[in-house]
């Protein structure tokens, strides 16, 4: 019940639910360079050989992303759980389905990580009050570049773009020079970001060449709420007043056609939200939850009997248990009381058993 | 942080019984019960037993070997950071061996021990000295004369020599359970600080053969 031999994710339905399927090694470095969680990453490097568990919450994203028509405004998909429940791992295996469909994948590995930390804040040269972050935007502008390699060079853009007083990128010039500008030049790294996005959005429902565009955001409550960066007169720096935050908003608005836009709460990395809190209306607040309105939400629960069953006859086969009374019906029923079948929590606590 | 209240004190009225915290003690059914076992169980029921231990767990993955080494690794009574970094290290050991095992070819794959339990008892006892040695005086001097040591002493003085190790000789930027991940594995294979430091006084032990006798017990 647990390896199931089929890699090809278009096939898979209701059977396959509970059972693992592997991803070709291939793929790992192509389409993963930044998106997976740091602990599955040590796992694949462990087991030699990557397997995600087919759950209901990816299959309902994955069948939906099947039926939508993408005439009509994007449809936003958003994973809500407790924390711990899988929601980064549904949002990796719907961004994996979506690139062996061809799709053009937008994946930022978390939100988070541009509200907080900055070591460099840069007052912005195209707009005034707003100010740049030019290692996150040169580093997610490296990764992207790895994760679509094919597109780059196929994407005209189809405005004129002005640098600097000598450096300017010329209408009809392909996307891949952009980007390798973007992260040469970091200083106006994030205004090339800003570039990409919206060259992307125009062009994404077109009808020549026209690809379908999905934007996978994790800890997507952090580009509402509060920041904990500063300006040089120690007053607190609002989202909006981000390059970077302010061009994904627009992003993730459904004024655009042609794709899909699938994101994820996470408490985690979150700033000023106590750790209890898992709903959306508790983490992206009332702007946030006013400006993702009408979304299509979609609940990541614990592990039911049977995925407990596969996860636990995965990591046997693994050679992962290697305690022998791990191995017996008492330690099984023990390793099911002390984890609540939480999946993050099964796999600390089988790390070192 | 999880605050852990003291309820049991040590020091108690010897009329008290130990607790019995195993669970497969009291499945036994009436009948098999041995006449040396009844006898407990009638002195159970009358005297009073002392209050189990925080760290003393009926379940099945309680290691009592393992309680003393994060007992012994423990600083201010920090349980939490010593259970942490000992659950790190076991976490890492099979990390490494699980790795090896993936990649080895099928010849080599029974004999990589990939049980991190496994790796951790039997690196001890490749650490445990089989003599020791005591400052004896003997007309106005100390000699160090070799002595029986006793099972206690020899487990206690493994664990102490596994941990200085790891704390005094390391890197600056390492950290501790990768240090002791690294010596556990070399002393499973007989390698390492620690072995050398239990050889070198076998060794001693050896050269002052001529004190034996200077031992009365």
């Amino acid at each position: 019940t647990c390896l199931s031999g089929t890699s090809k994710n278009a096939c898979q339905s209701e059977q396959h639910l509970g059972q693992y399927y592997t991803v070709p090694a291939s793929h790992f470095h192509t389409v993963f360079p930044h998106g997976l969680p740091p602990r599955y990453q040590q796992q694949v490097k462990t087991f030699n050989e990557g397997c995600v568990m087919v759950r209901q919450p990816a299959l309902e994203l994955i069948s939906h992303l099947k039926r939508a028509d993408y005439i009509n405004p994007t449809l936003r998909y958003l994973l809500y759980g407790v924390k711990g429940s899988g929601k980064t791992m549904s949002l990796c295996h719907a961004v994996h389905y979506c690139s062996t469909q061809g799709w053009l994948v937008l994946h930022i590995p978390d939100a988070h990580l541009w509200v907080k930390n900055c070591k460099e804040l840069l007052p912005s040269s195209y707009h005034a009050s707003r100010f740049d972050q030019p290692i996150q935007a040169s580093n997610w502008l490296r990764n992207f570049r790895t994760t679509n390699e094919h597109f780059l060079s196929k994407i005209k853009l189809r405005q004129r773009y002005v640098w600097t007083k000598r450096e300017s990128t010329e209408e009809g010039r392909p996307l891949g020079e952009l980007v390798d500008m973007g992260v040469s030049r970091v200083k106006s790294s994030s205004d090339v970001v800003g570039a990409v996005l919206k060259e992307l959005r125009l062009q994404a429902g077109g009808t020549e060449g026209g690809f379908r565009l999905a934007v996978a955001v994790d800890g997507v409550n952090g580009l509402w709420g509060r920041t904990t960066l500063k300006k040089e007169d120690k007053s607190p720096v609002a989202p909006e007043e981000l390059t970077l935050v302010h061009n994904l908003r627009k992003m993730i608005n459904n004024d655009w056609c042609g794709g899909a836009v699938i994101a994820t709460l996470s408490q985690t990395g979150s700033l000023y939200a106590p750790s209890s809190a898992y709903l959306p209306q508790e983490l992206l607040g009332e702007e946030g939850f006013d400006s993702m309105d009408p979304f299509i939400p979609v609940p990541v629960s614990l592990y039911s009997e049977k995925e407990f069953e596969s996860c636990y006859l995965y990591y046997l086969d693994r050679h992962w248990l290697q305690h022998p009374h791990s191995q017996t019906e008492e330690g099984k029923k023990e390793l099911i009381f002390l984890s609540n079948r939480n999946p993050s929590v099964l796999e600390r606590l089988c790390a070192f058993l | 942080m999880i605050r852990v209240l003291l309820v049991r004190w040590s020091r108690y009225n010897p009329y008290y019984l130990e607790p019995e915290p195993r669970k497969e003690v009291y499945h036994i059914p009436e009948t098999e019960l041995t006449p040396e076992q009844k006898e407990e169980r009638e002195l159970k029921s009358v005297r009073p037993i002392k209050a189990a231990t925080n760290s003393v767990t009926s379940s099945v993955f309680n290691d009592p070997v393992l309680s003393k080494f994060v007992n012994m690794m423990m600083k201010d009574g920090d349980k939490i950071i010593a259970k942490g970094i000992i659950t790190q290290t076991l976490e890492n050991m099979k990390r490494k061996q699980v790795e090896k095992y993936h990649k080895a070819p099928e010849v080599k794959k029974a004999e990589i021990e990939c049980n991190p339990y496994v790796i951790f008892h039997q690196a001890l006892e490749n650490c445990k000295p089989v003599i020791g040695l005591a400052s004896i005086q003997k007309g106005g001097k100390f000699y160090q004369v070799p002595i029986p040591l006793t099972d206690n002493r020899r487990r206690f003085l493994a664990m102490k020599w596994m941990i200085t190790e790891c704390r005094d000789n390391k890197h600056r930027r390492t950290l501790m359970y990768e240090k002791l991940s690294q010596e556990l594995l070399a002393a499973f294979s007989k390698e390492g600080n620690v072995v050398k430091r239990k050889h070198e006084l076998h060794k001693m032990a050896e050269s002052n053969r001529a004190y034996a006798h200077y031992r009365w017990w």
